[in-house]
């Protein structure tokens, strides 16, 4: 499998060793805006003789997308054309933007991806993608699905801080009784209990998984989608961030609230996965690269539900790189 | 009688207070509509986290 991974940042970089760990690549060409720094980067990946840097342009972008199985679009700040350009050549996308406004664009490829046979994995990180995957998976264990709660805990590296900081303060959209609601940022103050971490208070943030999931189910009635955040956090989201963000960040948790109907009964079922976020992203995204471009993915672009057939293998696939997912179990919970 | 530079010494201290008390009163408002915003949450009684096994996510046909 000869891939091409655009973007050397935290969460490329773990998806590239991801990838590399596979044994499955036999050459990675590694996209970068810049060619400063871009060796050091390359060579800390391992992967002698098989990883390739390159320093992004358009030509190079297209003489690469020859004979190639998989683009992984890791790169902050998506240029739309990679993605379009990859699938016009019918090679596979996966993409990690948790922007909204990103997600979206890559959404409108869906015609042209299903007419070509490929699939565009919108979100394949940890929130969006884990998410989207642990909803399916909690989602294919009953017959109807009412509600998908979303909550995270943390940020990857500093793009992803910065994307945090920017979705703090932007309107946020909820799937409510299956419209759209446009709800203020930084509200909704819910206390969550996260994986291998203490509960932290979240609010609303303006991320692409409500999307993804509502357009997973359409029969789904509530969606949301929330962060944990400091009142620091909320209160100077309206400024630009005061100290540079962190390399990357340690703590981090995803949780999933999926309620619905089983047997005629109301069920509801927890689930999530702590870690280093770029770490989780990164497995998420590789494992989808390996899938994209296998070909076991659907046709078309949507977010990791609506692609991925079996989320339980691909569940099981993350469990083996080693991240722990689990379940809340021996409550009872009432809806808030 | 006051003369005209204690009637300014005056006039500052109460600016001085006013703008004080403006700010503790915005920075109080900002507290409370920081502290207010949303329910909270309840804590779970019982249960916890369970490691999910492969058995656990293997295709089962409404588990």
């Amino acid at each position: 499998m000869r891939a091409i991974l655009v973007g050397l940042g935290v969460v490329g970089a773990r998806s590239a060793r991801q990838l590399l760990s596979s044994n499955s690549i036999s050459e990675l060409v590694v996209f970068s805006h810049r060619a400063a720094g871009a060796d050091a980067k390359v060579a800390a990946l391992g992967g002698a003789g098989v990883v390739r840097p390159e320093v992004l342009s358009d030509a190079s972008f297209s003489e690469a997308l020859r004979g190639a199985s998989v683009v992984l679009l890791a790169a902050p700040g998506l240029r739309f054309w990679h993605a379009e350009e990859s699938v016009r050549a019918g090679v596979p996308v996966v993409s990690v933007s948790d922007d909204p406004g990103e997600v979206r664009l890559l959404l409108d490829l869906d015609g042209e991806a299903s007419r070509k046979g490929v699939a565009v994995a919108v979100g394949a990180g940890m929130v969006p993608g884990l998410s989207c995957l642990l909803t399916a998976w909690a989602a294919s264990s009953m017959d109807a699905l009412s509600e998908v709660h979303v909550a995270s805990l943390g940020t990857g590296g500093p793009a992803c801080a910065r994307r945090h900081h920017a979705a703090l303060r932007e309107p946020v959209e909820e799937w409510r009784d299956g419209a759209w609601e446009r709800k203020v940022a930084s509200s909704g103050r819910e206390l969550v209990w996260f994986p291998e971490q203490a509960a932290a208070d979240c609010y609303r943030i303006n991320r692409p998984d409500t999307l993804l999931i509502a357009r997973a189910f359409p029969g789904l009635r509530f969606a949301t989608t929330r962060a944990a955040a400091s009142r620091r956090d909320r209160l100077t989201s309206w400024l630009p961030m005061l100290r540079p963000p962190h390399p990357e960040g340690t703590v981090g948790a995803v949780r999933v609230e999926v309620r619905g109907l089983r047997g005629g009964a109301a069920e509801t079922v927890v689930v999530g996965a702590g870690g280093r976020p770029a770490l989780l992203a990164g497995a998420v995204a590789a494992a989808m690269a390996a899938r994209a471009a296998s070909g076991q993915l659907r046709a078309g672009a949507g977010g990791l539900a609506s692609l991925v057939e079996s989320p339980g293998e691909v569940l099981a696939d993350l469990s083996e790189r080693g991240v722990r997912l689990v379940t809340f179990e021996g409550a009872t919970i009432t809806p808030g | 009688m006051d003369s005209g530079a204690g009637r300014d010494s005056g006039k500052t201290k109460l600016k001085l207070l006013s703008r004080a008390l403006l700010a503790v009163g915005l920075a109080a408002l900002a507290a409370i509509f920081i502290r207010l915003r949303g329910s909270g949450g309840t804590p779970p009684h019982g249960g916890g986290w369970r490691e999910l096994s492969a058995t656990d996510l293997e295709p089962v046909d409404k588990k």
